[in-house]
C-alpha cells in the first residue's frame, strides 16, 4: 500500500527510498497510534504527507540514477508501461492511487478499502471512474499514434 | 452481487485490465518489508474515573501547559534534536542517504535504521559504525542499515563494494547479500556484490563466517570465498593458491554436477599445506569416496588431533571436524558456534513476535 501511494505522487526513482522513510517515521510515531484498527488509514497519512513532503524540498537526482532510467528505457516494454503509468498519475489525486494499487499493486476493491480507511463505496466509485477516464487518455493516444507515425514517416 | 472483475476479480476477467495489470506489474513492490524492533504497545486507558477526577485533571494538564510553554518561549531554541542513525561522511562526490545528497553544504549525515545509503559512479562515502568500526563504501553502491542495537549491528549490501574495518566483539556485526551472510569475527575485509547478486569477500585482518541456510565457510586473513545466488558461499581458498586450484574450486561449487570428480582430483594434487583451508572445507561437501580421498589428503597435510578419526569425519561429526578445524590455526571455531546459538534464538525470537 505504501508503495502504492508514493508511486502515485513521486518519481519512480525516488519510490523505494522514500518507502523505507515513511516505515521509519510510522515506527519513531508508533506509540501515537491510539486505536489499531485504524493503522492502516494512519500509515496511509504518514505516506500522503512524506510525499508532500518530498515535493516541498529542492533536491537534486543523482546522475548515476538517471542514467539507470535512461538504460531501462531501452526496452520498449518498460516504455510502454512507464507511459501508461504517467498517464494513471495524470488523473485526480483520489483516481489515481486506487487505481495503482489495483492495477500496479494487484489489491482488489476490498483489500484497498481495508487498508486505507476508505469506505468500499468510495474505492469502488474511484475505481471505476478512475478507470473511464484512463480509458478515455489510453483511446485518445491510440488516435494521435497514427498522425504522429505519419509525420514521423513523412 | 453482480460480478465485478475491476473490483474484486470476480466474474469473467475484463482482458483490457487483465492487460494493464500485466504491463504494469512491473512496477509491484517485491521487497521484503523492514524490520523493527519490537515497540510495547501503549496499555489502553479505563476511563472509570469520576468526572470530578477529570476537571482536576484537565485543570492540572492546563496549568503543566503553561508552565512548559512558558518555560520553552523564554529559553533559546535548542534547534532541531538530533537523528538517530550511524555517522556518514562524504569521501567523494554526492553519496545519497535517503533522498538526501551529500556536497556541498551537507558534507556529513546520518544513515538509520531502515534507510539507504547510495553511491553513483563517481561517490564514496565512509560509515561509522556506532563505534565499533568503519565502513567505506565504494562507488556504484547500495548499503541499507537494517540493525543498530547494543550487541547487534546489521547491513544489507543489495549491490557494490564495501571495505569494513571492524573492532566489535566476534559475531556483532553483520552483514546481509542476496546470497549469504557475512558474520565478522574480529576482523577487516573487502565485500563485494554485483547486480545479479553473486558475491566475493576477500578478508585482509582476522576471520570472518559466510553463512547460507547452515551452509557455512570461514574465510582467514589473505583468503577470499565467492558466493553465488541460489548456492550459497563457495569454498574458501587463499588467495596465493595455485590458479589451476582456484579454477577447479569455481567449477566444483558453482558448475555441473557431472565434472566434480575431475576437478576434486585436480584440487587434491595441487593443494599445499596452507590449502588445508580449502580441504577442511570441502569435507561436508563432497560424498562417499570422495569425501575419503579428501580426508586422507588433508591428513596428509596436517595431521587431525588425536581425538579425531577418520570414521567420525566422514560421519561429519561436528566435535571432530572443529577440532581439525581449530589445529589449522586460522581461527577459534568456539567463536562461530557462539554466534550460532545466540544469532539462530535472535532469529527464533523474530518469528515468534506477534
Amino acid at each position: 500500500m505504501v508503495h502504492g501511494i508514493l508511486l502515485a505522487r513521486v518519481p519512480l526513482v525516488e519510490v523505494d527510498d522514500l518507502v523505507q522513510d515513511v516505515f521509519l517515521r510510522a515506527f519513531t510515531r508508533i506509540r501515537s497510534l491510539r486505536d489499531e484498527a485504524s493503522f492502516g488509514g494512519w500509515l496511509a497519512s504518514i505516506t500522503r504527507n512524506r510525499a508532500n513532503d518530498y515535493h516541498r524540498s529542492p533536491r537534486e537526482v543523482p546522475e548515476a540514477l538517471e542514467t539507470d532510467v535512461e538504460d531501462a528505457r531501452a526496452d520498449s516494454s518498460q516504455i510502454e508501461a512507464e507511459a501508461i503509468l504517467a498517464l494513471i498519475r495524470s488523473l485526480p489525486e483520489a483516481y489515481r492511487e486506487t487505481l495503482i494499487l489495483r492495477l500496479v499493486e494487484g489489491m482488489t476493491g476490498p483489500e484497498i478499502a481495508a487498508r486505507t480507511g476508505l469506505t468500499p463505496g468510495s474505492v469502488r466509485v474511484n475505481l471505476h471512474r478512475g478507470m473511464q477516464q484512463l480509458r478515455k487518455k489510453l483511446g485518445d493516444r491510440e488516435a494521435l499514434r497514427p498522425q504522429v507515425d505519419q509525420q514521423e514517416t513523412g | 452481487m453482480k460480478q465485478d472483475y475491476l473490483w474484486d476479480r470476480s466474474g469473467e476477467p475484463d482482458p483490457e485490465i487483465e492487460g494493464l495489470e500485466n504491463v504494469l506489474g512491473r512496477f509491484r513492490h517485491g521487497a521484503a518489508a523492514p524490520e523493527f524492533p519490537l515497540v510495547t504497545p501503549r496499555p489502553k486507558l479505563r476511563f472509570t474515573r469520576s468526572r470530578r477526577f477529570w476537571q482536576l485533571a484537565a485543570m492540572a494538564a492546563t496549568v503543566a501547559l503553561v508552565f512548559v510553554l512558558w518555560t520553552v518561549l523564554r529559553r533559546p531554541q535548542p534547534g532541531i534534536a538530533p537523528l538517530k542513525g550511524w555517522d556518514v561522511a562524504r569521501l567523494a562526490g554526492t553519496p545519497r542517504v535517503g533522498i538526501t545528497l551529500l556536497g556541498g553544504a551537507e558534507q556529513a549525515g546520518k544513515l538509520a535504521v531502515g534507510q539507504t545509503l547510495q553511491t553513483d559512479g563517481q561517490s564514496r562515502a565512509s560509515v561509522s559504525v556506532d563505534d565499533v568500526g568503519e565502513v567505506q563504501v565504494e562507488p556504484n553502491t547500495r548499503l541499507r542499515l537494517l540493525e543498530s542495537a547494543p550487541s547487534r549491528k546489521r547491513l544489507a549490501l543489495d549491490r557494490g563494494t564495501i571495505r569494513a574495518s571492524i573492532w566489535a566483539p566476534a559475531g556483532e556485526f553483520t552483514v546481509d547479500t542476496p546470497s549469504a551472510l557475512a558474520v565478522d569475527m574480529g576482523c577487516a575485509y573487502t565485500l563485494h556484490v554485483d547486480d545479479s547478486g553473486a558475491g566475493l569477500l576477500r578478508t585482509t585482518l582476522g576471520w570472518v563466517g559466510f553463512r547460507l541456510n547452515g551452509h557455512e565457510s570461514f574465510i582467514p586473513a589473505g583468503a577470499a570465498c565467492a558466493t553465488r545466488p541460489g548456492i550459497g558461499p563457495g569454498t574458501p581458498y587463499f588467495e596465493d593458491a595455485p590458479e589451476a586450484l582456484r579454477a577447479a574450486l569455481t567449477a566444483l561449487d558453482f558448475g555441473p554436477a557431472g565434472e566434480r570428480s575431475a576437478e576434486l582430483n585436480l584440487i587434491l594434487k595441487q593443494a599445499r599445506t596452507r590449502d588445508a583451508l580449502t580441504l577442511w572445507h570441502l569435507l561436508p561437501r563432497v560424498e562417499g569416496s570422495d569425501r575419503a580421498r579428501v580426508y586422507d589428503r588433508l591428513a596428509a597435510l596436517v595431521p587431525p588431533p588425536s581425538q579425531v578419526s577418520k570414521d567420525g569425519v566422514l560421519r561429519l561429526d561436528q566435535t571432530m571436524l572443529d577440532l581439525w578445524w581449530d589445529k589449522l590455526g586460522l581461527g577459534d571455531i568456539s567463536l562461530w558456534r557462539h554466534w550460532e546459538r545466540s544469532w539462530s534464538q535472535h532469529q527464533n525470537g523474530d518469528n515468534n513476535r506477534p
